[in-house]
């Protein structure tokens, strides 16, 4: 198998004053097979935008290693961009995303225009109608502006804008947050149907647990800018090891009666992630929280073939 | 039977633009017995919001309009009251948690005074000052804040802290009828488990009526007892939380909606969206105004008001159930 897209200790810590760094993603590794989505899951703050934007080159790293196709593309600290147009991200909001004076014409082809992909005007618009197609808009829509549009339309114009330059990375950072269930629904199954079409691989950015589970292969849970938990998608509900991944499901209200939150209540918030201590950062709100866990870094163990977690617990 | 809290019989609110006429709420109905919840479950524009916004009275000025319809609260007319009178009801008897924490809060206050604020205008049996402070600490208290962080400033509280300043700011009068207006949805997770923890205590202490207001299921399945599915300003079914998460009678909407959710428990490969577009409330469809999106359009549904159903109060306005068929 190979691998398009392959993480080493990737770090980003960003400088908030005089020797104090916010350590927004701190020494991940991930590793992605062509046409497999890895999920990542997080609450505000944890660092999991930070890490999509470091993955994309759209913010240098502090440190670590980036490989896509087997070569290190951070070498010169910048990407360039014939690779830019292999990556693409669609943003979390389609409300403020989407420039607001530039019609659904102009949005899709200009990423076309910018890389000069065709020399004539009519085969831009034969791509952008291509596009649309793809992404189901209707064609109606080619001069429309984004305030004339719902949501669900806007995030397909932000879709098929990533799709343009025929990328084979995306980042999808948040991207059916913004909208309801039954519009979501629709463009997950968008979504998975390009993954299959044309063998996409997707980072997929997300706090909605459910959504996670549906779309992913692999899912990495994060906190506080580290990862705490690996696994594949099912492994991961079916078994999870590390005490904040159990209190995140257990967290999800499900839409079924007699199903208590009360249990398995998490105290306390997210700390500080300026100048962490080291040790395990999800201490102060763990449960089985051993005098142990403070003092030293834990690193990912593998605990069973492919389920990886940093814990004391399961050393 | 007790008496309800709140009726809301036929009520039909709508914004009046320059151009066109948005129809937001179109004959609502449904009444709240003392300490019970109902959920308004909906998607963006189901006119959830404006329910509230109506039986606060506090839709926007000239272009919001209740045409039609009664809101009566312990009995009392609600609908034309004068802003005075309103006045002396909104915070003191009904009281609103709005969805974002972020905005709620008057950035240059201190969050004690945000507080003592409403308890002031509210102080009928002239209290001291002493008195309302304490009663400010209690409050921060109840809702889990050391008292000693009065004098902080919101930016220096978490969301989840300031939604639950929020909260301690809606019940500080002691309200009998607390609508919250999707007091999680900005929350992550594992606080919005915390927030609604909370809330559930707190309303089993205070004994207060709620109306939730939210688009998630899960969430109405922790916290209500009577839930209203809404679309297109109408109440598309009506019954208590067993009929709703347990029955195998559904509206086709509510059907959708519950398809259309990721499971946690079973694998699916592909999702079942509802097709098409919540519609235009500008412009709303004829006869059922689910019949576009409709997997179960009849002819009869284009026109005319789809047929009532009800079985022991649960209700469901669609003319598949005519026939006692489904």
């Amino acid at each position: 198998m190979t691998s398009l897209i392959h993480a080493v200790d990737l770090t980003k810590y960003f400088q908030v004053g005089k020797n104090r760094f916010l350590h927004a993603v701190d020494k991940v590794n991930f590793d992605i097979q062509e046409g497999k989505t890895l999920g990542v899951v997080g609450e505000s703050g944890c660092g999991k935008s930070t890490l999509g934007r470091v993955a994309l080159g759209l913010l240098p790293a502090t440190s670590g290693e980036l490989y896509y196709r087997d070569k290190n593309i951070l070498l010169k600290g910048k990407i360039n961009k014939e690779l830019r147009k292999e990556m693409q991200i669609v943003f979390q909001d389609p409300y403020s995303s989407l420039n607001p004076r530039m019609s659904v014409y102009e949005l899709i082809a200009e990423p076309l225009v910018r890389n000069h992909v065709y020399s004539k005007r009519q085969d831009t618009l034969k791509r952008v109608v291509e596009l649309m197609d793809t992404v189901g808009l209707a064609q109606r829509f080619i001069n429309s502006y984004p305030h004339e549009m719902d949501g669900g339309r806007r995030q397909r114009v932000g879709i098929a804008r990533a799709l343009a330059l025929k990328p084979k990375f995306i980042v999808c950072d948040e991207p059916v947050s913004a909208l309801d269930v039954s519009i979501q629904a629709q463009i997950l199954n968008l979504l998975m149907d390009m993954q299959e079409e044309m063998k996409l691989t997707y980072l997929f950015i997300t706090h909605d647990l459910s959504v996670v589970k549906h779309i992913s292969d692999e899912i990495m849970v994060m906190y506080l800018g580290q990862c705490v938990e690996k696994a594949p998608a099912q492994e991961l509900f079916s078994n999870p090891l590390h005490p904040y991944t159990k209190a995140l499901l257990a967290a999800i209200p499900v839409p079924r009666l007699g199903v208590s939150l009360k249990h398995n209540l998490l105290k306390g918030e997210v700390s500080d992630p300026i100048n962490p201590q080291p040790g395990c950062r999800f201490a102060k709100r763990c449960a089985y929280c051993k005098p142990e866990c403070t003092g030293q870094d834990y690193p990912l163990a593998e605990k069973t073939p492919g389920h990886f977690v940093a814990c004391e617990l399961w050393k | 039977m007790e008496e309800p809290i709140l009726k809301i019989q036929n009520l039909h609110t709508v914004y009046q633009g320059k151009t066109e006429t948005v129809y937001a709420v179109n004959g609502v109905s449904f009444s709240l017995y003392p300490r019970e919840t109902i959920g308004l479950v909906g998607e963006t524009g189901a006119g959830k919001t404006t329910t509230a916004l109506s039986i606060m009275q506090l839709l926007p000025e000239r272009i919001g309009k209740i045409t039609e319809g009664s809101i009566c609260y312990k009995g009392e007319e609600l609908v034309g009251k004068k802003n005075a009178e309103m006045c002396l009801i909104r915070g003191a008897h009904i009281s609103m948690i709005f969805q974002d924490p972020m905005t709620a809060l008057n950035p240059v206050m201190t969050v004690g005074d945000q507080i003592y604020e409403s308890l002031e205008i509210h102080n009928y049996d002239n209290k001291s000052e002493h008195e309302l402070q304490e009663r400010v600490d209690e409050l921060l208290m109840l809702v889990g804040i050391p008292a000693n962080r009065k004098h902080e400033y919101p930016h220096q509280f978490s969301g989840g802290m300031k939604q639950r300043i929020v909260i301690a700011i809606a019940l500080a009068c002691k309200p009998q009828l607390l609508i919250a207006d999707e007091p999680t949805t900005a929350l992550d997770v594992t606080i919005q488990a915390q927030v609604l923890v909370l809330m559930e205590e707190l309303k089993e202490k205070l004994g207060t009526s709620m109306i939730m207001i939210t688009h998630d299921l899960g969430v109405v399945a922790q916290t209500c007892d009577k839930v209203a599915i809404m679309y297109a300003g109408e109440i598309v079914e009506y019954g208590t939380v067993e009929d709703i998460f347990n029955s195998d009678k559904h509206h086709p909407y509510t059907k959708g909606l519950f398809d259309a959710l990721p499971s946690l428990d079973e694998h699916m490969k592909r999702l079942k969206p509802i097709e098409g577009l919540m519609p235009d409330p500008a412009n709303l469809p004829s006869g059922c105004s689910f019949h576009p999106r409709c997997p179960y359009c009849r002819e009869d549904c284009k026109n005319g008001h789809p047929y009532l159903y009800e079985e022991e109060g649960h209700i469901i306005c669609c003319n598949l159930f005519r026939e006692g068929n489904v």
